[in-house]
């Protein structure tokens, strides 16, 4: 089966209007702050990572149609099956049918707060010096990726100029793919907004990315 | 929200490895408040660079 992501939506029309929620509101319902919970309580159980979870949202073949903790809750349910964690039936019958697996570890509700102000900083020390400068100009890959990535469509094929050096980061695709943390310098590259949507843009508009080393070429 | 004509219009689409946060522009008539009068007029919206930050007319 190919890969397949549905969030890749940069630059795409007739998606509908965005909607603005209201300044300080954080969850629209109860069971959206549950689904943050599990997820949370999940990610930290070792059976995945953050980029696994990532792959496994914008595959979700009814993407377009969920809300934001849908999609959580999407992913976190079709990994939960792909691990052998609980089976589909039950999720459809909404009780547990056979013990529990054991996980590699169990994050309890006292170490929620540290682990949340910790975060999960994916920089990582260098072992190899950058292949490029700052002001260097660089061509993005033109060929779609068959597994996750974070090179969206519209920035395919696009030459920019490398703006920041962002220090070698867990190369998400390699990470997605269970390849281990592969880290790869990450760049923050720019873009002229006229050289990704032609006329459309207005002259002097520009757009930054944050990419990877092997999303890049020399031009 | 309008914004001048001669403002310059940067987007920057993060992979997630790096988060950004906009420091909100200061709200004209705004030179006598001190941070904690400040901080009142910072806007979700303003710090991810969707909105302006409110003016102290608006609080």
């Amino acid at each position: 089966v190919p890969y397949t992501t549905h969030a890749d939506l940069g630059g795409r029309q007739g998606l509908g209007p965005v909607v603005h929620d209201t300044e300080g509101s954080v969850f629209h319902a109860a069971w959206e702050s549950r689904v943050l919970a599990l997820t949370l309580a999940m990610g930290a159980s070792g059976c995945w990572n953050i980029d696994m979870m990532r792959a496994a949202r914008e595959t979700l073949p009814d993407y377009l149609n969920l809300s934001y903790y849908q999609i959580w809750l999407g992913g976190l349910e079709a990994l939960l099956v792909a691990k052998d964690l609980v089976t589909a039936e039950e999720l459809a019958g909404g009780r547990d049918r056979y013990p529990p697996r054991p996980v590699s570890q169990v994050l309890t509700a006292d170490q929620v707060a540290a682990r949340l102000a910790r975060g999960s900083p994916t920089v990582r020390p260098p072992t190899a010096p950058a292949r490029y400068r700052l002001g260097q100009r660089v061509v993005t890959c033109a060929t779609p990726a068959d597994h996750h990535t974070r090179l969206p469509a519209y920035l395919r094929g696009r030459t920019g100029v490398i703006e920041r050096v962002l220090g070698p980061h867990v190369f998400a695709d390699s990470h997605a793919q269970g390849l281990g943390e592969d880290p790869q310098w990450l760049y923050t590259v720019v873009f002229e907004a006229r050289e990704l949507w032609d006329i459309a843009a207005a002259p002097g508009h520009r757009v930054s990315f944050d990419a990877w080393q092997p999303y890049l070429e020399p031009v | 929200v309008t914004l001048p004509a001669d403002t310059e219009i940067r987007v920057w689409d993060s992979t997630a490895e790096v988060r950004y946060l906009v420091i909100p522009e200061r709200p004209a008539g705004t030179d006598r408040l001190d941070e904690e009068a400040l901080s009142t007029l910072v806007t979700r919206d303003s710090m991810i660079g969707t909105g302006l930050a409110r003016s102290p007319a608006e609080t």
